[in-house]
């Protein structure tokens, strides 16, 4: 198992080794095949021949199993190469044993994979042409077979359309990884560009990589650097890399001892450059920055350089691969920033309902209380009885008071509560509510322990008040039970009374309560009423996940 | 005797004024405590002064002053608030009410308004008019979006990324950049969630 981890580690994105080597075989093959059965004569025609095409096939293998940059160099020049081999195997090779097709599909291969349909297609027109004016220069030779001919180049015909589909299609394909395979990073709290770095590591098994991404049009940018098992933020003052114009985001390779970088547009050829012409090295050498992959993201609002270094085997399928790691990171952190907006916009929302909550109560009620000693002054001042309107006024304060340090213990709270939790204040909360309209107010629960959000577990107290306060003063009622229960992702609140019902309009039926409605309707809950004399339930339902908002 | 309809969902208030205005020459004819009371109880029983609060659990109380502005004889109405934000505060401007008091001033100083309104003049909290005037110099100062940048922004609050939106408008990407930019400097705002989540307000004005 071991030794197939190692085989694969050593073709896993290195399509021009498998060119390199495909084409030793191919002439070490070629080579055994015609010295078996051959005269010594036959051997003297193609001895010298052979000799040279597995020479050189076995030096440009070794010399570019290493190098990418001269892997990329001599990629036309063996091109070319390929493509005489195959033109002289063509029409030197006779009958089945020829190996003409393999010699056919080795630079139509390689030009796919390296490049792209178009060259796929132009490397097999030329092959075909080749082909041609071989057999229109030899048709009147003895050795020429016309059926033998046509055959070939039919075959010739089917191989290149085959290939120029694999080619146009492997572009479109995610060779490497799926976008879904990275859904798992993505979690809430963390640190965005650390997570994302850290996935772009993994899966290029790089050990050194830093991960930069600055608003557009700003140059300053937040980055994050890793290498030896450490990470650090630090803030970008410059862009790592130069942003090419033509042919959207790109990705360099570079070798920042030897001065060099190799890209490649997309659908396009490499080029090749010097690394101080493309990169900031002074940057790049203060981040650790040796040799490796520098690849641009662009998201709707950012923009941001992945640089990975340390990287095993590095290849020139590195442009690909890391163009394709740089989207994927870019979309990493638009999922980041979504979480982002969607938990500022929730806090924001959160704000706002907490403040809607003390204006509603607390200022209104002291400006309410404002009003009231305003009209005991006046009264006092023309002889009025002051004292129950003073003794009314003090209720109505303590009342307050208790309203406003039950919203300050909740809000005090660093965690949502549990179900168990948010009962036992309720349960708190209805003995005061007892206490201060001298009515026999109880509490019962049932449901699973759930997490009750704050926003939730204020609104819960907060209707249990008012609906108390209305069975009382507009009820008359001396018992109320309330009920609490959790179902289906929604906690039902229920508030039964024995008072005399809400008033009905025009006979139809009951009025809901306002309060009780406004505040339901905020928390995107329902509201039912059943009332009768002698007998009133308020039957509230509030979803449990839209508590946050 | 001045006829008065308040208009407060808030029992505390209700409870305060009635006791305000006991024994004075203002004779309290009831309370209404929605939009839709309000709007039932006005023709019943046809106040001279309404006590408007401006918050209120079905709509506004600028909302009632809209509907009373549009009819021929209305009775006058005193606006009374416990804070507005800018763009309740134009739209009152607007509607010119006669009196506009603050529940966080001096109480004293709604019988002043109450007495003033009734004689037939205007009487607005010098704190409310500062504010109402500083809004509007805000207003008068902010440029004012183009038909695109509002579909821009309209684009933005429906969450669509810039790729989405150029294809939408049918310009370039950078375009979209160009004009965002524009946008968050236009409106003082830090970036797209603040555009997104203020887009109704920034639209509007």
């Amino acid at each position: 198992m071991e030794q197939l981890t190692t085989l694969r580690s050593l073709f896993k994105f290195h399509s021009g080794r498998v060119i390199s080597l495909g084409r030793v075989m191919l002439a070490i093959t070629l080579f055994l095949v015609v010295m078996v059965g051959r005269t010594r004569s036959e051997l003297t025609q193609t001895y010298p021949f052979l000799t040279l095409y597995a020479g050189l096939a076995v030096i440009i293998a070794v010399a570019t199993w290493k190098n990418w940059w001269l892997d990329a160099r001599l990629s036309v020049l063996t091109h070319g190469f390929d493509m005489a081999v195959f033109t002289a195997i063509a029409f030197s090779s006779t009958g089945a044993t020829s190996p003409f097709v393999l010699f056919f599909i080795l630079p139509l291969l390689s030009a796919a994979v390296r490049w792209s349909w178009r060259e796929t297609a132009l490397t097999a027109v030329v092959l075909i042409l080749l082909f041609m004016v071989g057999g229109f220069l030899l048709y009147e030779s003895a050795g020429f077979e016309l059926q033998r001919f046509v055959l070939r180049g039919s075959i010739l015909i089917i191989l290149t359309l085959l290939l120029m589909w694999f080619g146009g299609h492997q572009r479109f394909a995610r060779t490497f990884f799926r976008l879904r395979d990275s859904e798992s990073v993505v979690r809430e709290g963390q640190n965005p560009l650390a997570r994302s770095l850290e996935f772009a590591m993994r899966a290029s098994q790089a050990a050194g990589g830093a991960l930069i991404v600055g608003a557009i049009g700003e140059d300053a940018a937040d980055g994050f650097v890793a290498a030896g098992g450490e990470g650090r933020n630090f803030t970008a003052e410059r862009a790592l890399a130069v942003r090419f114009r033509e042919g959207g985001d790109i990705a360099l390779l570079f070798d920042l001892d030897a001065g060099r970088a190799l890209t490649r547009p997309p659908q396009g050829y490499f080029r090749f450059l010097k690394a101080a012409s493309v990169i900031d090295v002074d940057e790049a050498r203060r981040l650790g920055l040796t040799e490796g992959v520098i690849a641009e993201i662009s998201t709707g609002a950012h923009h941001g350089w992945l640089a990975l270094w340390d990287v095993p085997d590095l290849s020139t399928d590195f442009l690909d691969f890391g163009r394709e790691l740089a989207e994927t990171v870019g979309a990493l952190l638009e999922r980041y920033a979504l979480l982002d907006a969607i938990e500022a916009g929730a806090a924001v929302r959160t704000r706002l309902s907490l403040a809607r909550d003390v204006h509603d109560s607390i200022v209104q009620f002291l400006a309410g209380a404002a009003f009231r000693i305003e009209a005991i002054k006046r009264s006092a001042r023309s002889g009025g009885a002051v004292v129950p309107d003073l003794d009314e006024l003090k209720r109505l304060f303590v009342e307050e008071q208790s309203e406003i340090r039950g919203f300050i213990m909740a809000l005090r709270q660093h965690r949502d509560l549990e179900l168990a939790e948010a009962v036992a204040e309720l349960r708190a909360l209805a003995e005061r509510l007892g206490q201060q309209w001298s009515v026999d107010c109880r509490v019962s629960a049932e449901g699973d322990d759930v997490p009750i959000p704050l926003r939730l577990q204020l609104d819960l107290q907060q209707l249990v008040r008012e609906a108390v306060a209305n069975a009382v003063r507009h009820g008359g009622a001396d018992r109320i039970d309330v009920g609490l229960s959790v179902a289906s992702g929604q906690v039902r609140l229920s508030v039964a009374d024995n008072g005399s019902g809400f008033p009905a309009i025009n006979g139809d039926c009951a009025t809901e309560p306002w309060s009780l409605k406004e505040r339901v309707e905020r928390a995107h809950g329902s509201l039912k009423l059943d009332s009768a004399p002698g007998s009133t339930n308020v039957l509230i339902s509030l979803p449990l996940r839209g508590a946050a908002a | 005797m001045t006829r008065v309809l308040l208009v407060d969902d808030h029992p505390m208030i209700g409870a305060a004024l009635e006791m305000l205005l006991r024994g004075s020459s203002y004779e309290l004819l009831g309370r209404a405590r929605s939009v839709a009371e309000a709007n039932r109880a006005i023709p019943r029983e046809k106040p001279d002064l309404i006590l408007l609060d401006v918050n209120l659990p079905d709509g506004t109380g600028l909302d009632v002053l809209r509907r009373l502005v549009r009819t021929r004889a209305r009775p006058r109405v005193i606006l009374l608030t416990a804070g507005m934000d800018e763009s309740q505060l134009l739209t009152a401007a607007d509607l010119r009410p006669e009196g506009m008091v603050l529940k966080t001033s001096d109480p004293g100083l709604l019988t002043e308004a109450m007495d003033a309104v009734a004689a037939g003049n205007r009487w607005i909290d010098p704190e409310i008019a500062d504010r109402t005037r500083r809004a509007q110099e805000r207003a008068d100062s902010t440029p004012a979006l183009t038909r695109r940048e509002r579909e821009l922004i309209e684009l933005v609050r429906q969450g669509l990324r810039n790729r989405d939106i150029a294809t939408e408008l049918g310009v370039t990407e950078g375009t979209v950049k160009v004009y965002l930019h524009a946008i968050f400097d236009k409106l003082q705002v830090e970036n797209r969630t603040e555009l997104a989540l203020r887009a109704a307000e920034l639209i509007s004005r």
